[in-house]
């Protein structure tokens, strides 16, 4: 099983070893999306993949350990109307979730491969990509 | 420009625009769009191509900043000249007469970041929404009101024509950006260190790649324009016909392009869209189509062109000049297929203009040549073969007189 999920950090939680404890602790795989930390704490988003068992533990260490857990279906949305097909996305995105179908060249988003990295939101010109965390 | 050319040798028999327009008119034209058409060629050949098809449908849509529309706005009581105006808070041309403004697809909104242009109200007219006038002006005896606060739309207006000085490029460049901070240009986000080429025309569909000396193209040829119907007004602002050419005669940098007319109540919102390019501005994605008859070989020959024939260079905007390095010598069949390779490195590709909107313009275009709803013109005078283009320098009264 695989999910994302946005912590949010306050100061004090922001030293704690939180992603050391996730795979040694929980047995769980971390992919690290986004990280941000500033005078006021922190923000994350990661994924993690495990037992589904071992995920609930995981969430339920993260809540004792005073960091507040999201968990997000979808990082980025594309509004569909909006999108024009165009692919000035495609050439940015670091993880090809935007690519151009070579038959109908329309501009396919897969959002399984998305980290929400947000590089793709200012670079659309019609402003279709919404980022969501 | 009407007499077909016979050549009895090819047993090609050319069409006038007479022969082409009856059969269109009876419902028995053969129109293809431009990629029926050089799948055609690619099967039976060049000479049953010119033989047996009519029409061809070419098409594009990207963003196209020397856009805008026109409106009348019918006259207030008491009457007043408007001077300044604004709607939905970007400044519009008031410098005719008293109620006619000219709003401009890249003017901006100051008060909002560059997210907000011309070309955002132009998309909101045209989806039908109202829009906020402000206006002021000098009092005089026969135009009294000095200001005006007020909603207009559509619907209101006696006149609403997109009128645009340079649409539909013939070839434009690419672009890439070799230095060590991202750049934010009207190409679009450039990564640093080479980290994308972005690139604009629609190649083998785009109108004048398929009539590269504007047999067929010229003043008073009728459009697809927005969605509706429009015209080719005059010869685009920097039309520059006498750029290197392939054999076959396409352009491999920007030459010709198109000043067009249409009125804005017959366009849709799905190919005419506001669009932002960050820390640039705004700009108006334009969707145009044009159908090229098919009047003989040569014709035929030029509808035939594909991706790997036509050329453009990509420039490296990381020179912050009127000319820049060229890096790479492209075709567009290189550039679509999403990569290319620059000094070593593999560079992703991204399009500015889209190859989908583009293709489903040259199938509506076809839809309404074959129901009858859309005649084709033959252009009342040709676009100029001998233009250059001049620059911009600073220079004292006499130098500029002479």
């Amino acid at each position: 099983m695989k999910t994302k999920l946005v912590l949010n950090f306050n100061p004090e939680s922001s030293n704690l070893p939180i992603t050391h404890n996730l795979i040694a602790e929980h047995g769980l795989l971390v992919n690290i999306l986004r990280a941000e930390i500033d005078e006021v704490g922190g923000k994350m988003v990661i994924e993690v993949s495990g037992k589904p068992d071992s995920i609930r533990k995981g969430i339920d260490y993260l809540k004792g350990a005073s960091v507040g857990v999201r968990p997000i279906k979808e990082g980025v949305r594309r509004d569909d109307t909006v999108c024009t097909h165009c692919g000035v996305c495609v050439s940015m995105c670091p993880t090809n979730a935007l690519s151009i179908d070579p038959k109908t060249r329309k501009v396919l988003f897969t959002e399984e491969k998305c980290v929400a990295c947000g590089v793709c939101i200012d670079a659309c010109p019609p402003r279709a990509m919404e980022i969501l965390i | 420009m009407t007499k077909p050319k016979k050549d009895s040798s090819s047993g090609v028999k050319g069409k006038t625009y007479g022969e082409i327009k009856t059969r269109a008119s009876e419902g028995n034209a053969v129109v293809m769009t431009a990629m029926e058409f050089k799948e055609f060629v690619r099967s039976n050949g060049v000479k049953k191509a010119a033989n047996e098809v009519d029409i061809v449908t070419t098409g594009t849509f990207g963003a196209m900043c020397s856009s805008g529309a026109y409106f009348n706005l019918g006259h207030s009581d008491p009457p007043i000249k408007i001077q300044r105006a604004w709607l939905d808070g970007v400044p519009a041309y008031a410098g005719l007469a008293a109620v006619d403004l000219y709003l401009g697809a890249t003017e901006l909104d100051e008060s909002n970041n560059m997210m907000h242009g011309g070309a955002h109200v132009i998309e909101d007219l045209v989806r039908g929404k109202a829009v906020r006038l402000r206006a002021t002006a000098t009092s005089t005896d026969c135009y009294p009101l000095k200001e005006i606060d007020t909603y207009v739309s559509l619907k209101t207006m006696n006149q609403a024509v997109m009128m645009n000085v340079r649409n539909c490029y013939q070839n434009y460049a690419a672009a890439a950006n070799s230095s060590q901070k991202t750049l934010y240009t009207y190409m679009g986000k450039l990564l640093p260190e080479l980290g994308n080429a972005t690139y604009s025309s629609a190649g083998e569909l785009s109108p004048l790649m398929n009539d590269p000396y504007y047999r067929t193209i010229g003043i008073g040829t009728r459009i697809f324009l927005g969605g509706g119907e429009g015209f080719v007004a005059w010869e685009g602002t920097q039309f520059n016909p006498g750029v290197a050419r392939t054999p076959r005669g396409v352009p491999k940098r920007p030459a010709g392009s198109l000043a067009v007319i249409g009125d804005l109540n017959q366009m849709s919102p799905e190919f005419v869209k506001g669009l932002t390019f960050t820390r640039y501005g705004a700009s108006l994605g334009v969707g145009i189509g044009v159908p090229i008859p098919i009047l003989d070989e040569d014709m035929a020959n030029a509808c035939a062109v594909t991706d790997d024939k036509i050329f453009t260079a990509i420039f490296d905007y990381a020179l912050q000049k009127r000319s820049r390095a060229v890096l790479k010598e492209v075709s567009y069949a290189e550039l679509n297929s999403g990569e290319v390779s620059v000094k070593g490195k593999r560079v992703p590709t991204s399009p500015l203009s889209s190859l989908y909107k583009a293709r489903e313009i040259t199938t509506m275009l076809k839809k309404r040549i074959l129901d009858g709803s859309f005649v084709i013109t033959e252009p009342v005078q040709r676009l100029p073969m001998k233009k250059q283009m001049k620059t911009l320098e600073t220079r004292s009264e006499k130098e500029a007189m002479k």
